[in-house]
């Protein structure tokens, strides 16, 4: 497969300032059971520097989504549609989706333009290799300096994200680590080659409360000092409200809401979105009130819901049309969309007649 | 590293002193002496000074701890196994040459098991599901099924009938009592290949699975990602990480390949003829010649004991996580 190649001055990519613009993204996986449609038509678009956020419940997407960007989707998954397009630093504007999974090209882009810290610090660390040597492999891989050069950066790089003694721990194995120190040395190993943006898929998810904010602040500092783009993929609002300047809320392998990071937080209008905010504990209430949780769980990927894929579960379902009608993306302002029915104008959402396949 | 080396040897000692009771409490399991069964064997009458020289060369009479420290003590000092009453020859004459064989073809039917089954092990992980991935599949269970010295009937009746070798033990006619010299080597290296491969063809095939399922396990583990995503290619990813890490434990294959090739083989090592110390071991049982057999089970476990102790250090030497557990 051939890379297309669009240039800059194309008339619909004018906006320089966006980096990474997902559309319509669907990823399945070809299982003998079934098709699993784990992504099935996610937009997202980050702009240069900014941090976008990606929420939902666990099984929505989105560590498929992340993987699809660096094209590391594990068999049996495909990309089967849609558009990842991508700016790179030489300006040339270029669409993962279309790349060779194995090709020289996309090498070219992991760790070099976009770096991924995984949600398990514990495992993402090869257990019979030093830090270092994953470190200058990502460093040489990418950058023409001898290995000495390599091996130096490696050392200032575990500096900087804090690892105490760095040229002593450069000889160190992941199991002499902490899962802390393990997560910022995978930081390190990503941030090496100083890529344009950093996908971190619940990096503090398995870590503790203190270490989680540790984290969350080295990102957000290296990522001041870099101007580097983050997409953060977490489950936890709290962190979202705290570091995102957009927000994604993703269901069942779609994006339902998306909105700068205020629009969101106080002018949500997806019923999920909102039934999201709802659930986030909160220490003012006086009450012992309980917890909000939505009802239901999320259905089995095999039994995809017809019409809205959130409509059994939602308070404000709308009978006849909910179950029916697959709701498009409907833009609230410039920078807010929504995919409910509630608030798009009945012509605006022609009937399908087979929502499922 | 070096700590680790000495630590390990000095808990050799130990181990071997049990070994070498374990050994000599074989030997004295039988009731009777060999002297005795000796005696009552020969012919003619055997000479009472004779008898009373051996009685006290071995202690005979003595409590038996003085006989086990006469036995290991001359094992130690003086090379001394004792007799073979069976071939009334010393046992150490009996065995040197059969030992230096059997280690030859342990290590060469270790090889081989490697350089087969690896390569193909990875290539059935890689290729999970395929029809290359069955094809070696079928074909390794066929191998582990079929019982050795069945496989070395059909391989001899092959090797004699299409390519006119002698067939059976492991130097031709001529060269079976001559002396060493380069073309005893060389008739050596043209009998070996088949006890090799008849030996090897199970530990092959049971490799194969250990190696596929090692590596389908490391495959899908998330530092095999990461690294992808660093941009590495396909095939150094492979190399430097997965088969790296599904490697370690098949190291620990020199440890059980001594003990499984010198007594698991005799009946192969009988089909074949070959003069390795399962065969010898086997009929120093069955005629209750004790020295002999004491002294093969004695080396026999020395040497599984050097190999864990080789697949140990090998282990700790290419496994960071070992020596500090
Ligand atoms: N290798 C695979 N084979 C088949 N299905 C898969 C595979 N990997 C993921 N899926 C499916 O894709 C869907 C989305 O998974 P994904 O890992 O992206 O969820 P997630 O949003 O990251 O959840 P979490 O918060 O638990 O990490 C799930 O329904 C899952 O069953
Ligand atoms: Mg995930």
């Amino acid at each position: 497969m051939q890379p297309t190649h669009t240039r800059l001055d194309d008339p619909a990519k004018t906006d320089s300032q966006t980096l990474l613009d997902v559309k319509d993204l669907k990823t399945h996986f070809f299982t003998d059971e079934g098709v699993v449609k784990a992504v099935d038509g996610v937009n997202l678009s980050l702009k240069r520097g900014e941090t976008l956020c990606v929420v939902g419940e666990s099984g929505c997407g989105k560590s498929v989504t992340a993987r699809s960007i660096l094209r590391i989707v594990p068999n049996p998954g495909q990309i089967v549609s849609g558009e990842i397009n991508f700016q790179q630093r030489d300006g040339e504007a270029i669409d993962l989706a279309r790349m060779n999974p194995k090709g020289r090209e996309i090498r070219k882009i992991r760790g070099g333009e976009i770096s991924m810290i995984f949600q398990e610090p514990m495992s993402s660390l090869s257990p019979v290799h030093t830090i270092g040597s994953q470190i200058m492999e990502a460093i040489l891989l990418h950058l023409p300096v001898s290995r000495q050069e390599a091996r130096k950066r490696a050392v200032s790089m575990l500096d900087l994200v804090g690892i105490p003694r760095p040229s002593e721990q450069l000889d160190a194995y992941s199991f002499e680590l902490s899962g802390g120190m393990r997560q910022r040395a995978m930081i390190a190993i990503a941030l090496a080659c100083e890529p344009q943006l950093l996908i971190a898929d619940e990096p503090t998810t398995a870590l503790d409360v203190t270490t989680q904010a540790n984290i969350l602040d080295l990102i957000r500092d290296l990522q001041q000092d870099s101007g580097m783009a983050v997409l953060f993929i977490t489950h936890d609002l709290g962190v979202v409200a705290e570091i995102a300047d957009e927000v994604v809320v993703m269901y069942l392998g779609r994006d339902v809401e998306s909105g700068d990071v205020d629009a969101i937080f106080h002018d949500a209008k997806h019923p999920y979105t909102r039934a999201l905010l709802q659930s986030i504990p909160r220490y003012d209430s006086r009450e012992n009130r309980r917890l909000y949780s939505i009802k239901g769980t999320v259905p089995h990927p095999f039994a995809r819901p017809h019409g809205c894929p959130f409509h059994p579960r939602c308070d404000d379902f709308i009978a006849e049309r909910c179950n029916s009608i697959d709701p498009p993306r409907h833009k609230l302002s410039q920078s807010h969309s929504v995919r409910c029915l509630l608030y798009s104008a009945a012509d605006e959402a022609p009937p399908k007649e087979d929502a499922l396949s | 590293m070096l700590w680790y080396i000495v630590r390990r040897i000095v808990y050799l000692i130990p181990t071997l002193l049990i070994v070498s009771i374990i050994a000599f409490v074989v030997i004295q399991l039988p009731p009777g002496d060999f002297l005795a069964s000796l005696i009552s064997k020969a012919e003619e009458t055997v000479d009472q000074a004779q008898v009373d020289a051996l009685r006290e060369r071995y202690g005979l009479d003595e409590p038996i701890y003085v006989q086990y420290w006469k036995w290991i003590s001359g094992i130690v000092t003086k090379g001394d196994f004792g007799r073979s009453f069976e071939w009334d020859k010393d046992v150490s004459d009996l065995i040197w040459e059969r030992l230096g064989l059997t280690v030859v073809i342990s290590l060469l039917t270790l090889a081989f098991i490697w350089i087969v089954a690896i390569p193909i092990g990875i290539y059935s992980a890689v290729k999970k599901y395929t029809i290359g991935d069955y094809v070696v599949t079928v074909i390794g269970f066929i191998g582990l099924a079929i019982p050795n010295f069945l496989l070395a009937l059909v391989l001899m009746y092959i090797a004699f009938r299409y390519f006119g070798q002698s067939v059976g033990g492991l130097f031709s006619p001529e060269y079976i009592v001559a002396d060493w010299s380069i073309d005893r080597v060389l008739d050596l290296l043209s009998h070996i290949w088949l006890p090799v491969v008849i030996l090897g063809t199970a530990g092959t095939a049971a490799l194969i699975r250990v190696m596929r399922a090692n590596l389908l396990d490391e495959l899908s583990k998330l530092y095999v990602d990461a690294a992808r995503a660093r941009g590495l290619s396909e095939l150094k990813l492979l190399f430097k990480y997965p088969v790296r890490v599904a490697l370690n434990p098949l190291v620990s294959a020199v440890a059980w390949v001594f003990p499984a090739l010198v007594s698991g083989s005799a009946i192969t090592s009988i089909v074949l003829n070959l003069q390795t110390t399962g065969p010898l071991l086997y009929r120093s049982l069955q005629s209750q010649d004790m020295y002999l057999a004491g002294s093969l089970i004695l080396l026999v476990s020395v040497l599984t004991i050097i190999g864990t102790l080789v697949s140990d250090i090998l282990l700790a030497w290419i496994d960071p996580r070992i020596q500090l557990q």
